[in-house]
Order: structure tokens, then C-alpha cells, then sequence
């Protein structure tokens, strides 16, 4: 089920809500979690019922490896702890491996052995990436005991709670199962509603008009066409780029809503990413629940930098090729990885060196890293994204009508004026899109700037239903992105 | 946005309570005014209930005008289906068609038209189905999207019950803007008959076009289209008339007419006809289905043509003239 959906938003949420509220009001809180359990198997069901038996599964292994680090059980106590640690990871890696890299595996082999060995073709279940990383952290911090008893009641609706459950944020035992036992969120908060309804319509609005507006153009530059001329190059990458972001953002402010609804707090996962000035900026401004995953459980396991420059670069550079692998099974997403590596070993020597630089050149080169990078990210393979790379730097250059006047003395040198692209709508059109969306992204508030400034005023209000009228618009209803991760 | 909501905070303030009400009597309002738009909508438009303006005019076309247990005889295609065989002209002509319907589809490639044979479950009384076709709809693999043949055909027999047919409208509902637009859009492109969105039925469900002189779009007329085809158009042929074959109904395959200069000016696309008609007429003999050419049998002169495959009213008449003789023949009842 999609939160961009009609079943989603007309009858699963609001039943799933008021179910919920009303065991809660008869004091049957209990039954009342029982009941968001069983809801969220059903949300994750809807796609495909046969992806049920793994999440249930990895859960009971979890929370029995964790209980038992942690010590509150002692069946296995002639284990040591690290030993059952590496069980729990291990089962854990095995899952996601098994499901989401073995056919890269064999790919691989193939390639290298020139063997022919039959590609499985597993059909990878629905979020498992997200939850084995979440569970994963829950064991690391049993074994640092540092996780309080928790029943296995709270740690399911950990694990399965419906509005993280597909595509994060990645959150935290930590953060989470406190609220799932505190009493007092069992109680309706209006104004948690209100704030909830709010960024609900506000990432409905990210995800239906601008995220799927862009993925038209995207899809066009990268899938469609065979050769892109300099300006369809660019108008390609910066749609993927626009694509991504209000797309897996909007989905988390929808996730981030719907828990609100029910008084639960869900992490932050953006903070206005293309504002960033260097490549760790961004990285504290994008997908933030994964960057502290990756920081908590990769990075400084690894040693941080607490043992020398060269292990600092090397642990640094680990963490985001692992980063790149985890997002998908392909070499594309490996070289991600590196670049973004690459980009935050040199960005720290900069720094070491004590160099400067003019904030706004700051924001131009990385943005344009980023937007680059992510040709990698979207493309199906290399030969993809070196069309839309060749596209960029070495296409034919074309002037839009539009500006065509200005550039008359151009032809000499080879450039044509006006019809640019048969890929595209209206240039005036395109280009307004991009304007807007430029102005969007570098000069408004943020989701969590306006969820730290709402108010129950008739502005918010107005606000709440102008982006809940996206749901008029639903027809090219698509999935997010990030439920392929 | 700061000083605005410093400026109007004592002002726009309200409770929280008040604020969730006013906010979900706005919803419902909206929820009210949206049904209602829908309603109105799909009594003067096509609710879009495919991803196809032209079959969503078909259906509309079916379920308000249409006796669907009378119908005997399906035209089907792409635009040449719909444009080139006039179905009026068909039924009058032919004595064993009595009852056409023409359920063609714009732009339909073999596969799709595959598809959209799966609402021939909808005529109780089917006896035949024409499929008119040329080589330039066979290059592509292309299938409807979100095609639910099963909820179409209620539809269009108006055999939904009350809530799946509050259903469909709260789904259309998700189309509203696409609504709008279609609204706004309908008369100029689809009511002119002078242009190839022209939507305007005839009473079998035909869209003769009344394209001439300088209505005439120039590459359309001048170009030859490549000689692709897809081996798996054929593939789709053959499934389509053995499925025929197997429910008692006979299956026509009708190539329809090429601009003669282009033929006599390209190479690829003599050969293009002669593979097409080669590859059908074989598998029409093998399921016992009909193959004609009109391209050969009428070698129809420029006037006739709205363009390079595409024919004009006049030209239609004479090919569903052919077509209708064709059947009787094939079925052996004299012609009228």
C-alpha cells in the first residue's frame, strides 16, 4: 500500500487511527499495540503476502539474540556474547545477501570465471534493508548493554510500525520503543494531529506534483533517449536530482506525519541537503538516520579517527563504498560510493590544510558534485551514465528559443538556435519548473523548519488543504524511490 | 513567511479543536464538491477508467448507446480500425453482419489490441471480429497500463453493483485535475472531425474523418513508415484468431490500404506489405480465420486518403463495402 494511495489514505489510516485511539480509550493498551502490529503486517502484506514469513522471522531471531546479550535471558549462556554477535549479525547479513546481492554475486562470477552459472532472480522483499539495519543496531547495542528490557510486544511495533517500516527513516531502538510504552501517548494530542496532517499533505505535495513531475524528465533523458544533445543532459541529471529529494522526502514527511498522528516522534532524516557547502554538510543534511547508522555501527567500530590520518581516510572511504552497496546490488552504486568516499577524504584534507573557500563557490561545486554523482545512483548501468555525463560536458549545444536572440553570433561556432529538444514540453514551462523548485530548495523553510513553526492558524491551515489537493492528482501514482533500497 | 505569521498571530490563531474542525469541514466540503464535479463529469465526458482517452469514449459510448447482446460483429485496431472501416456502411452492406460495433482504440499495437479482445466477453452473441491492421502497427511491444478488462466490461454492460460503481467514480476522483483538463480540452481535440483525435462516434462506434486539402498534415502524407515488425505482433495474431477459432468466432484479419505513390516510390515498403500480408494470410489459414488486403484488392486512388495509411470518410465507405462483401462471401451468403 502506498501512502500516496486512496486505500491508504481513506481507509487504512483512518481505521487503522481511530481502532487504535478507541482499544487505547478502553485502557486496553496492550490489545491496542497488538492491534498496530497486526495493522503493519497488513500494510507490509498488500504488496505481497509471501515477504511476511522473512520480517516475522528475522524479528524472533532478533529479539531473541538481543534479549539474550543483553542478559535478561540466559538459554545460550554458554555462548560467549560476541559469539552470539556474530550469530545475530551474521544471520542478518545472510538475509539482506541471500536477497539482495546473490544474483549480483553470480553475476560477477560469471563475468570473471566465465562460468554460466543460472541467476536466481529473487525478488527482493519489501524494506528488508531497513529493517535488518535497524535490528543490527539493536543487537550491537545489547551486546554494549545498552538496551533496557523491552517486551516483545513494543519490540514489534519497533520493527514493523507502519510509517517507518518501508523506507525508513532509520530509527532507533532508543528513540522508539520509550514512546511505544509511554502511556501518555495513548491518548489523542489534537495538536499532534493537526502538525501530523499538516506535513502528511506537505510531503504528499513533494512526492505527487513536484517528485513525480520531475521523474517524467528524468525517465525520458535517462530510459528513453539514445543520445542527449548538452541542455537535455542537464535538464536529465537535475530532474533525477530534484526527483530524488522531493521524493524520498516527501516520504518521509509522510512517515514522519503519520506517527505524529499517533503521537509518535520519528526522526528527522532531511535538513535542507542542497544547501550543503561541502560534502560533510550534506551528508549531515541528507538521509541523516543513515549517516548516524553508518557513523554508530560502521564508521567507528572501523576505529573513527581515533587511530591516525591514514585509517581516518580508509575508515571514512570504507563506510561510504559500504554506504553506496547498501543502497543496491550493482557496480553503479559501488562507484557511488566511491565518489562520495573520495569527495569526503579530500574534503577532510582541505579542511586539514586549512584552505578556504567563498561559501557560495562552496554550494556550486558541491551541488554539482552531488548532481553528478547521482547519474551513478539512478543510471541502469555505466553506459547509461556516461550518455547523460558525455550529454553534460561534450554535447551539442543548442540555445533555447527563448534566449535564442542573445546568442545569434554563437552559430559560428557551431551552435544551433532554437528547437532543443524533442524530449521535452514547452521550454518556458521546463524552465519555470526549474526556477521554482531552485528557489524551493535554496530559500524556503524546510519541513522541520515549518513543523518547528506551526501554528493551529488559518495559514497553516490554508497550507494543509492547498497540498492535500494533490490528492486530485494521484493518477500517476508511482513508487517511491527508495522502496527498491 | 516569519513576519507574516508574527503579523497574524494573535489574529489567526485558533484552538486546536476548532482548527481540526474548520480543517475537516473543508475536507468534506471538498470531498462533496469532487463526487459531485465526478458525476457531473461523466455524464457529459469520458471518465477516464483506462489510461486511453479513446477507449474511455468507447466505453462511455458503449454503456449509453450500445446493445451489447445484439452486437455480432467487432471491428478492432488502432486508429485504422477506427478510421478506416465505416461501420455503418459495414452493416448495411453485409448481410451476416448485422450488428457491428467498432471498439478500436488510437494508437493500439498488436499487443493491446490482444487486450482489448479480452472485453469480447462482453457480447454474449459475437460471431465475428475484424481486425484491421497494417504493418506500421506491428514495430511495438507496447501493452495498456493499469487495463482491468473485467471491471470495463461491468462498466460498460452497467452491471456494476452501487459500491463498485462508487468505486469507479471515487477513483476517477484521483483524476480530477486530468478531469479538468480533459474538459477543456474535449471539444477542440476531439470533436473536430477534421483532426486524428477526432472522437465523434458514428452509431457503430466508427470515427470516419473528414480530413482533406490543407487539413492535410504534411509528413503523415509524404513519409513512409519504416518496415518494422515485431515477430511477437504476429504472436499476438495468432493467439488472438486460435482464441476466436476456439469460441466459434470467426477471426478477419483485413490489411488496410497503403498510399500507392509511397509504394510505387520505396522498396521496404512493398516488402513491408507483401511480409504482413504473407505472415497474417498463413496464420489465418492455419486458425481458420480470413485474410484481405484491401491494399491490393482496391488500389485506392490519393482521394481517398486522409493520409499515407490512414483513409477519409469516402474512403472508409468504400473499404467497409469491400470488407462487408468480403464477409459474406467468406460466410457464403450472397451480398445485398
Amino acid at each position: 500500500m502506498l501512502f500516496n494511495s486512496y486505500e491508504f489514505i481513506f481507509f487504512f489510516l483512518p481505521i487503522t487511527f481511530f481502532i487504535y485511539f478507541y482499544l487505547n480509550k478502553k485502557h486496553w493498551t496492550q490489545a491496542s499495540k497488538v492491534f498496530l502490529v497486526l495493522s503493519s503486517l497488513f500494510f507490509y502484506a498488500w504488496w505481497n503476502v509471501n515477504y511476511l514469513p522473512l520480517i516475522l522471522l528475522s524479528m524472533f531471531i532478533n529479539y531473541g539474540i538481543g534479549r539474550e546479550l543483553s542478559g535478561f535471558t540466559t538459554m545460550f549462556k554458554r555462548y560467549a556474547p560476541k559469539v552470539l554477535l556474530s550469530i545475530g549479525i551474521i544471520f542478518n547479513l545472510a538475509l539482506l545477501g541471500y536477497f539482495k546481492y546473490s544474483d549480483f554475486f553470480i553475476i560477477n562470477l560469471n563475468r570473471v570465471f566465465h562460468a554460466e552459472i543460472v541467476l536466481w532472480n529473487l525478488a527482493l522483499p519489501l524494506a528488508i534493508s531497513f529493517y535488518t539495519f535497524q535490528q543490527i543496531a539493536y543487537l550491537v547495542d545489547s551486546y554494549r548493554k545498552e538496551t533496557k528490557e523491552y517486551d516483545f510486544l513494543n519490540y514489534a511495533v519497533f520493527v514493523t510500525f507502519f510509517p517507518q517500516l518501508i523506507a525508513g527513516p532509520i530509527v532507533h531502538h532508543a528513540d522508539m520503543m520509550p514512546q511505544f510504552s509511554n502511556l501518555k501517548n495513548k491518548i489523542k494530542n489534537y495538536h499532534n494531529i493537526a502538525l501530523g496532517l499538516f506535513i502528511f499533505s506537505l510531503g504528499l505535495f513533494k512526492k505527487v506534483i513536484i517528485a513525480d513531475t520531475f521523474a517524467v524528465w528524468a525517465t525520458q533523458g535517462f530510459d528513453v533517449a539514445e543520445k542527449l544533445n548538452m541542455l537535455e543532459a542537464w535538464v536529465t541529471s537535475l530532474s533525477y536530482t530534484f526527483q530524488l529529494y522531493f521524493d524520498f522526502s516527501g516520504y518521509t514527511d509522510m512517515a514522519i506525519g503519520i506517527a505524529l498522528l499517533f503521537n509518535i516522534k520519528i526522526p528527522m532524516n532531511f535538513f535542507s541537503p542542497y544547501k550543503a557547502t561541502s560534502i560533510q554538510d550534506f551528508w549531515r543534511r541528507w538521509h541523516i538516520t543513515l549517516s548516524r547508522f553508518l557513523k554508530d555501527y560502521i564508521y567507528i567500530p572501523l576505529g573513527g579517527n581515533r587511530k591516525g590520518e591514514v585509517r581516518t581516510y580508509t575508515n571514512l572511504f570504507t563506510t561510504f563504498v559500504l554506504g553506496g552497496i547498501w543502497h543496491g546490488a550493482g557496480w553503479t552504486f559501488v562507484f557511488w560510493g566511491i565518489l562520495h568516499g573520495l569527495a569526503l577524504v579530500a574534503h577532510r584534507l582541505w579542511r586539514k590544510l586549512g584552505f578556504k573557500m567563498h561559501s557560495l563557490l562552496a554550494w556550486f561545486i558541491t551541488f554539482n558534485f552531488i548532481n553528478i554523482a547521482w547519474i551513478f545512483f539512478r543510471a541502469v548501468n555505466f553506459e547509461s551514465a556516461l550518455k547523460v555525463l558525455k550529454g553534460m560536458f561534450f554535447g551539442d549545444v543548442i540555445i533555447p528559443t527563448l534566449v535564442s536572440k542573445y546568442f545569434e553570433g554563437m552559430k559560428e561556432f557551431g551552435w544551433t538556435l532554437g528547437n532543443w529538444s524533442k524530449l521535452y514540453m514547452s521550454e518556458s514551462y521546463l524552465l519555470w519548473w526549474f526556477i521554482a523548485t531552485f528557489m524551493v530548495i535554496l530559500f524556503l523553510p524546510n519541513s522541520m523548519q515549518l513543523k518547528n513553526k506551526f501554528k493551529t492558524n488559518i495559514f497553516f491551515m490554508g497550507l494543509t488543504i492547498l497540498f492535500f489537493l494533490s490528492i486530485f492528482m494521484l493518477y500517476r501514482k508511482s513508487e517511491f524511490i527508495y522502496f527498491n533500497f | 513567511m516569519n513576519l507574516y505569521i508574527l503579523i497574524f498571530k494573535e489574529r489567526l490563531d485558533l484552538k486546536t479543536t476548532h482548527y481540526l474542525k474548520i480543517l475537516f469541514s473543508m475536507f468534506t466540503v471538498i470531498g462533496i464538491f469532487s463526487m459531485g464535479y465526478v458525476v457531473y463529469f461523466s455524464m457529459h465526458y469520458p471518465l477516464p477508467v483506462s489510461n486511453y482517452i479513446s477507449l474511455d469514449a468507447k466505453i462511455k459510448f458503449i454503456r449509453e448507446n450500445i446493445d451489447v447482446d445484439k452486437v455480432d460483429t467487432l471491428i478492432v485496431g488502432s486508429s485504422l480500425g477506427l478510421n478506416n472501416i465505416n461501420g455503418e456502411v459495414l452493416d448495411k452492406t453485409s448481410i451476416k453482419a448485422s450488428s457491428v460495433l467498432n471498439i478500436s482504440v488510437y494508437g493500439s499495437a498488436a499487443l493491446e489490441v490482444e487486450m482489448l479482445l479480452e472485453l469480447t466477453d462482453a457480447f454474449p452473441n459475437l460471431k465475428r471480429i475484424i481486425y484491421s491492421a497494417q504493418y506500421s502497427d506491428f514495430p511495438h511491444e507496447w501493452y495498456y497500463e493499469n487495463y482491468d478488462s473485467e471491471m470495463l466490461i461491468k462498466y460498460m454492460r452497467d452491471e456494476l453493483n452501487p459500491i463498485e460503481h462508487f468505486l469507479v467514480m471515487f477513483r476517477a476522483c484521483n483524476n480530477l485535475f486530468f478531469c479538468f483538463k480533459r474538459q477543456s480540452e474535449w471539444r477542440n481535440n476531439h470533436m473536430m472531425k477534421n483532426k486524428f483525435t477526432y472522437l465523434g462516434f458514428d452509431s457503430t462506434g466508427s470515427v470516419p474523418l473528414h480530413i482533406y486539402g490543407e487539413d492535410i498534415i504534411g509528413h503523415r502524407w509524404r513519409g513512409a513508415q519504416p518496415n518494422i515488425q515485431n515477430p511477437k505482433s504476429f504472436e499476438a495474431v495468432d493467439r488472438m484468431s486460435k482464441r476466436a477459432q476456439k469460441k466459434g468466432i470467426k477471426f478477419y484479419l483485413i490489411q488496410g490500404p497503403y498510399r500507392g505513390p509511397l509504394v510505387e516510390k520505396h522498396q521496404f515498403v512493398r516488402d513491408a506489405l507483401t511480409h504482413f500480408a504473407k505472415r497474417n494470410a498463413a496464420i489465418m489459414k492455419k486458425n481458420d480465420g480470413a485474410f484481405l488486403s484491401l491494399h491490393t484488392l482496391l488500389h485506392l486512388d490519393d482521394k481517398y486518403f486522409a493520409d499515407r495509411t490512414h483513409l477519409n470518410d469516402l474512403g472508409s465507405m468504400v473499404a467497409a463495402k469491400a470488407v462487408g462483401k468480403f464477409i459474406d462471401k467468406t460466410e457464403n451468403i450472397q451480398g445485398k
